[in-house]
């Protein structure tokens, strides 16, 4: 789809801007909470955001988008010091009304999905019940519509931001304010950067509190959602990034201290690889369910690939002055390791560390 | 020597249960002579030698109390909680299975014969007693049986896993010195916790020194070879020096074959030798990382 | 970064100088923290160097190649190099990436480093020095 070539030709260039972002969202974390000992974390978290948005928006919005971000991301962390603060003394009955409130929250989804859903126009609405609820494909929809495939799925993307919008609203209780707001949050819902660029999302971001805070979770959607991440790797920050979001995906299943470690250094490893070799590429981080549970790395590039992957992969072969070392010891890291390399044309590196069993017997 | 009771016996056929009821009435009426004749019977067998006569007697009463009992309600829990309990009572003593299904066998038949005894005049009668008690019997001999081995299980796993435990200590011999001595077979699993243990160990103790004895490890596979080498390495990132004592020829060679250069490994003949060196370390200066790590 | 929470600090403590790396560094900035420390064991003629890593969380090759630099850069300039720090996670990662620290000692902590730059540099107090 053309949105995805679009995204991955704007990459590269976003990157480098995030980098150059990191001065001013030191600035702005810097602001509000001085000396605090988790400054740091908020700007990385701050950055993390970003990078991972940068795809689905226009570059020239990276900067008013990390102002928002930087705000919000300092706004959660004195709600959360807050929270924790009023239930300190009663930290042992917390999870308690935990339950009650956890149904609380799936009724309030639903209800709001179904408001979302009634705001999408009738057609709109059955084509894309159609294709999620029923499974019909886009070729039989398009052949019942009189259309082609494409459209049909140009369509259905549409509908999706527009959902993911009016479902936002619903479970917020927000009615935007102005008749900016929802061409806006459309926009940067379907990561169509044209649109972001007409409606001048950036500076609507910038002067429109609700969408500063609605942004969030519409450009980073999939990303808690399906427990991947994507992160563009262009610059040395992205590689730091891009580790400590390894990390702290990985925590998420039982891997101790020392796997942690290795995973967040075997990343490293890869990306400096893209920086060095490629300038620009990608990794993806995702959690794997089955066959069993892990974490897997895809780190690609569209550089001039490597000449010889037997000779890579021996120990000892270098081409930037190294320890000599490099992608055979990734692989001693991680538990499956595949390299695909083709000259001219890029390389990936698909690696897997696996949740070690609780139990050995 | 059968004694006439005067039981007011109802001969309806099929009543397997008054006949039950009948029968614990009699094992309950004679219950010291039959016992005494059970722990005969099982001295004779050479069974639980292990035990004093006192715990002989005492136990073998109890056993015979409840076996009755259970015999008498012929609930299932009633049995099974009869079994476990017997089971824990007499694992600690060191008695095979086959002594603990022996002793049960005996009693059941030392009571049929008792019951054989008593029933012998009225053949039919007879008949209906034993219909009666010895499915009963044999299903308490089973999940006695049933019982003592998963308990015995369970008894050796707990202790196994305390080998375990205790097989990858770090102790901590003096100040800045740690003992690492690695006991039976080492899996690449517990030689990736031996390492986490160490290396721990190394910043909790302030370590400097190291002795890593192997001499309870009577082979190793490259693996485990591999991860050897590179907990020494690690150990010596985090500032330790290593020595390894007890290193077996063979494990010597696995060295080796996995292109370790010996040279470069601290390894002392037998852990009082690597003691002392140690020592020397802690007492002179580390003047000088010893080695290289790799380049 | 200028402006920023420092990245590193770096003191002076007699003819030592203690570097302690506060945060993770990405590429440029190790190698900005290169350059700084270089030159400062310079400025100051230093004896003996301590750098800190306690705070990182992943030394990968780039970065254990900087510190194996700097390590030759300080004995070139005639400085002993202790590095310290290293959390276990990160040296057994290292030992299994296969990097090490090369010739450069390694000792527990700052302390355990101190103490190992008085034994192995001769004290400026007695004059003399035996090595460069
Ligand atoms: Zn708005």
């Amino acid at each position: 789809m053309s949105a995805t070539e679009r995204g991955e030709k704007g990459t590269g260039h976003a990157s480098a801007d995030v980098a150059d972002l990191i001065p001013m969202v030191r600035r702005i974390v810097g602001a509000r909470v001085g000396s605090h000992p988790a400054a740091d974390d908020l700007v990385q978290e701050t950055l993390t955001r970003v990078l991972a948005a940068s795809d689905t928006i226009e570059p020239g919005m990276l900067e008013p988008y990390a102002i928002v971000t930087a705000r919000n991301v300092v706004a959660t962390m004195w709600r959360d010091e807050d929270r924790k603060r009023r239930n300190r003394h009663r930290a042992i009955d917390l999870s308690e009304p935990e339950t009650p409130e956890a149904q609380l929250v799936l009724d309030e989804e639903q209800s709001a999905m179904a408001r979302a859903l009634g705001r999408l126009d009738e057609r709109e609405r059955r084509t894309l019940l159609e294709h999620e609820v029923s499974g019909t494909d886009t070729k039989t929809l398009a052949e019942s519509a009189g259309s082609t495939a494409g459209a049909i799925a140009a369509q259905l993307n549409r509908t999706r931001a527009r959902l993911r919008v009016e479902y936002l609203l619903a479970l917020q209780h927000v009615e935007p304010p102005t008749d900016r707001c929802r061409p806006v949050l459309i926009a940067l819902s379907s990561g169509d950067h044209r649109r972001q660029r007409e409606v001048r999302a950036a500076q609507h971001l910038l002067e429109c509190k609700d969408c500063a805070s609605l942004s969030q979770p519409l450009l980073e959607r999939g990303q808690q959602r399906e427990g991947s991440l994507r992160i563009t790797i262009a610059a040395d920050p992205d590689i730091v990034a891009a580790r400590s979001a390894a990390r702290e995906v990985a925590s998420r299943l039982k891997f101790g201290p020392t796997e942690l470690t290795v995973i967040a250094t075997a990343v490293s490893e890869v990306c400096r690889n893209i920086v060095r070799f490629a300038g620009s590429g990608e990794v993806v981080i995702e959690l794997l369910e089955s066959p069993r549970r892990g974490l897997q790395v895809v780190a690609r590039d569209a550089g001039p690939g490597i000449p010889s992957v037997e000779k890579a992969m021996s120990d000892g072969y270098s081409t930037y002055g190294g320890l000599g070392l490099g992608l055979p010891g990734v692989r001693r890291l991680m538990d499956e390791f595949a390299l695909v390399s083709e000259s001219g044309h890029g390389t990936t590196v698909t690696m897997t560390k696996w949740e070690r069993n609780t139990d050995d017997e | 020597m059968s004694d006439q009771q005067q039981e007011p016996e109802r001969t309806a056929a099929g009543e397997g249960e008054h006949l039950l009821s009948q029968l614990v009435a009699h094992l309950r009426e004679h219950r010291t002579r039959l016992r005494e004749e059970w722990a005969q019977r099982i001295q004779q067998a050479h069974l639980l030698n292990a035990m004093t006569p006192q715990e002989m007697s005492a136990e073998t009463t109890s056993v015979y109390d409840n076996y009755v009992e259970v015999l008498e309600t012929g609930s299932v829990e009633a049995l099974q909680h009869y079994a476990r309990d017997l089971s824990e009572r007499i694992i600690p003593r060191g008695v095979e299975t086959h002594e603990v299904v022996g002793i049960v066998l005996l009693l059941r038949d030392v009571l049929a014969r008792s019951l054989f005894e008593k029933y012998q005049r009225d053949f039919g009668l007879l008949n209906e007693v034993l219909d009666a008690y010895e499915p009963a019997a044999n299903r308490i001999a089973n999940t006695v049986a049933v019982s003592f081995v998963d308990e015995r299980e369970r008894v050796i796993r707990q202790q196994q896993d305390a080998i375990r435990e205790l097989s990858t200590p770090v102790l901590p011999v003096r100040e800045r010195l740690l003992i690492l001595p690695i006991i039976g077979v080492l899996d690449s699993e517990r030689a990736r916790q031996l390492t986490e243990q160490l290396l721990s160990g190394i910043r909790k103790h302030r370590a400097r020194v190291v002795v890593i004895d192997i001499t309870g490890s009577p082979d190793v596979d490259q693996t485990v070879a591999n991860h050897l080498v590179q907990t020494v390495d690690a150990s010596r990132l985090m500032g330790a020096s290593v020595i390894i004592t007890g290193l077996s020829p063979k494990i010597a060679q696995t060295l080796v074959t996995i292109g370790v250069d010996l040279s470069k490994m601290n390894t002392i003949g037998d852990l009082q030798g690597g003691l002392e060196e140690a020592e020397r370390l802690l007492g002179y200066t580390v003047t000088r990382k010893e080695g290289g790590t790799s380049s | 970064m200028n402006g920023g929470p420092a990245l590193v600090s770096i003191m002076r403590q007699g003819s030592n100088l203690i570097a302690s790396v506060h945060t993770a560094l990405d590429d440029s900035e190790l190698v900005r923290f290169e350059r700084d420390l270089v030159d400062q064991i310079g400025e100051f003629r230093s004896r003996g160097v301590i750098i800190d890593v306690a705070a990182l969380d992943v030394i990968d090759s780039f970065a254990a190649l900087t510190l194996r630099r700097i390590a030759e850069m300080a004995r070139l300039r005639g400085a002993v190099t202790v590095l310290v720090g290293i959390q276990p996670e990160v040296a057994f990662t290292m030992v299994r990436l296969g990097i090490g620290t090369g010739d450069v000692p390694t000792a527990l902590d700052l302390e355990e480093g101190l103490e190992m730059l008085a034994r192995t540099a001769p004290h400026p107090a007695s004059g003399a020095d035996g090595r460069r």
